[in-house]
């Protein structure tokens, strides 16, 4: 029984150093407006925070990069927002093919009301990528990628609502990654959890890069810090100022952006 | 609020009120609040308790004592009718005009004889074909209002479900008889009866009769139930939580695949429910059945013919065996009444294994599953 992570292969591609790309992007609701004017691209292989305060549109933005927007209703989008420079808009882009690309995790676990093993499988069965007879493997790999396995070993086919709030969140990880994606959005992914559930969260998506790009949000100054490669800052639907991490936290160039790293509850005000 | 300990020495208390009762006693030691508070909430806790406590009570005892009730009562006929009321068939009262005669200490009248085999298939005929045509009409109305429509219309059907809820069904009865019935015996059980002479539709073939009948109030029964199934369903809908369906969404699942995924299994067990609920209506229902059924006390020959069920023969027959004067028909109807007692119970024990067969390692969030 093999219990190591697979190898994920790097795929940085000369032609797109970015495996997305965001050019002149409005987003809002309505006659609302959330986000301005966002260009921006997303290196591959390299985990990306998006930090802001609350209501700065971060999430709004992290869902249009799956198109997880589209139902909602009078959402618009301006400009272009592209998976390896192919517009994820486009005509020949089926939605279903782009969120299996780009996959997504939320703020707080979300297991499917089915068996731990039905789970893990549960968007690889809809995609049709592996046979029926292979599903058990795939889940056993996929939780030991995650770190799961030993704690669920003997409980494939239990209730996955009697795990703990950090486990049921790897088991939601694991879940986005059996579909093989390129890029993983984290939705504020570790703020319902405890202290360590966080830390083994924080690893996890540190050992998943480069062979994936990460784009996280979070509130969580520090764990932007210990965890991205790059960050961008937004505030009041604006991209106020991106760089690698850390140089944006050692030399912020903004004063909103220095304001908003030293705590400030309103990073527009100086006081 | 300071949370520093600060019992009042005693001569500090408030005047206390006089004491009515020993919770007063127990406030004025331990706590600190002032005397009269403590008393009214040591009052209300006992309230609320005895209170709950009976109202808990009520609905069980109420059980007992109408098993009970029927049980003496069927006692008699049980004894003389023996096992023949369960496997045979007519309700002949006997030699109303003769002399009583006593039969291992039961009075009745000479060649009395009572079989309920009929009674008991058309009920549970009647009810299935009920709820076989009633689920996915219910269910997917649900699945309609709350995926599909726009949130004012589905507030316009939903509205329109209760109020079919609320109908009494002596008014489904005589809508049965007087309109549905008719229309369906000259515009749909014609088309029925020349489906292909296969199984399942042979059981189609036949007279089609004149809109009374086994299907008729099988369908009429479909119609009183819809609303019960689709309203509850729908509410189980309503409170699958969107974080869920989001994550099914995001793994590039369809519609389909999304309800399949978090829908469907986050409500199925409740819906189990609500089918149960919708069955329980279809076996006891009564006085819509009485109309529409054509009520004889016969099997039904075809699934257009003339039939009863227990429900509708008590009410169709309680008349009529106020006559006998020995009281044995009386006495039949309330073992009939218990028959229909025991499938009902039977029924529900069914369900709940169903139920907990389904949820079996089918990992249901804690509180989802009724």
């Amino acid at each position: 029984m093999t219990t190591a992570a697979p190898a994920r292969s790097t795929q940085v591609d000369a032609r797109h150093p970015h495996v997305m790309d965001a050019e002149s992007v409005s987003l809002g609701f309505g006659s609302a407006t959330i986000m301005q004017d966002i260009t921006v691209g997303f290196p591959t292989g390299t985990i990306t925070a998006l930090v802001g305060p609350s209501g700065s549109g971060k999430t709004t933005f992290l869902r249009s990069l799956n198109r997880m927007n589209d139902k909602v209703r009078n959402f618009w989008k301006r400009g272009s927002i592209s998976l390896y420079g192919e517009e994820i808009d486009g005509d020949s882009v089926d939605p279903l093919v782009l969120r299996r690309r780009v996959g997504m995790v939320f703020q707080r676990p979300n297991p499917f009301p089915m068996s731990i093993q039905d789970n893990i499988v549960a968007g690889v069965k809809a995609h049709k990528m592996a046979k029926r007879s292979d599903l058990r493997d795939i889940a056993e790999t996929q939780l030991a990628e995650v770190g799961l396995w030993s704690a669920v070993a003997d409980r494939m086919n239990d209730s996955p609502f009697r795990l703990s709030g950090g486990q049921q969140q790897l088991l939601c990880l694991a879940r986005a990654l059996a579909v093989k994606p390129e890029v993983l959005l984290l939705d504020e992914p570790t703020s319902s959890l405890d202290p360590r559930s966080t830390e083994a969260v924080e690893e996890l998506v540190r050992r998943l890069t480069p062979g994936l790009t990460v784009i996280i949000v979070t509130h969580n100054l520090e764990q932007a810090r210990r965890l991205s490669d790059n960050t961008i800052f937004f505030y009041q639907g604006r991209l106020v100022e991106t760089g690698p991490t850390v140089e944006l936290f050692e030399r912020p160039k903004r004063p909103e952006t220095a304001r908003y790293l030293g705590g400030a509850v309103d990073p527009g005000v100086d006081r | 609020m300071s949370e520093e300990p600060a019992v009042p020495p005693e001569g500090d208390r408030l005047p206390a009120e006089p004491d009515h009762s020993a919770g007063s006693q127990m406030a004025n030691t331990m706590t600190r609040e002032p005397s009269w508070r403590p008393r009214r909430r040591v009052v209300a806790e006992r309230v609320l308790g005895v209170g709950s406590g009976v109202a808990a009570l009520v609905p069980l005892a109420g059980l007992v004592a109408a098993v009970a009730v029927l049980l003496v009562e069927a006692l008699p006929a049980i004894r003389y009718n023996g096992w023949h009321f369960i496997t045979g068939s007519g309700f002949n009262p006997g030699n109303l005009y003769g002399k009583p005669v006593h039969t291992g200490g039961v009075l009745h009248f000479a060649g009395a004889s009572y079989g309920a085999f009929p009674l008991i298939i058309g009920t549970i005929e009647s009810a299935a074909i009920a709820v076989v045509v009633a689920c996915p009409i219910a269910i997917g109305a649900a699945v309609l209002i709350v995926e599909k429509l726009p949130g004012r219309i589905a507030n316009v059907v939903g509205f329109c479900l209760e109020v079919l809820a609320g109908i009494p069904s002596v008014v489904f009865g005589l809508w049965g008889v007087l309109t549905f019935g008719p229309w369906l015996s000259h515009n749909i059980y014609p088309a029925l009866a020349h489906l292909p002479n296969f199984p399942p539709f042979s059981i189609f073939r036949g007279n089609t009769g004149y809109g009374q009948g086994l299907l008729s109030a099988g369908l009429v029964l479909a119609v009183m139930i819809i609303p019960i199934v689709a309203a509850t369903t729908r509410d189980l809908l309503r409170q699958v939580p969107a974080a869920t369906k989001e994550g099914a969404e995001a793994l590039g699942m369809t519609d389909a695949e999304v309800f399949q995924t978090v829908q469907l299994r986050w409500v199925r067990t409740g819906v189990i429910g609500a089918i149960v609920l919708g069955l329980g209506r279809a076996l006891g229902e009564t006085i819509a059945v009485a109309l529409v059924s054509g009520s004889i006390l016969q099997t039904s020959s075809n699934i257009y013919g003339n039939m009863t069920t227990i429900a509708a023969t008590i009410v169709s027959q309680l008349d009529a065996a106020n006559t006998d004067t020995t009281g044995l028909e009386v006495k039949t109807l309330a073992e009939a009444a218990l028959v229909l007692f025991l499938i009902t119970v039977l029924v529900n024990i069914g369900a709940r294994l169903l139920v907990r067969r389904s949820a079996r390692g089918a990992a249901l969030p804690v509180g989802a599953g009724f």
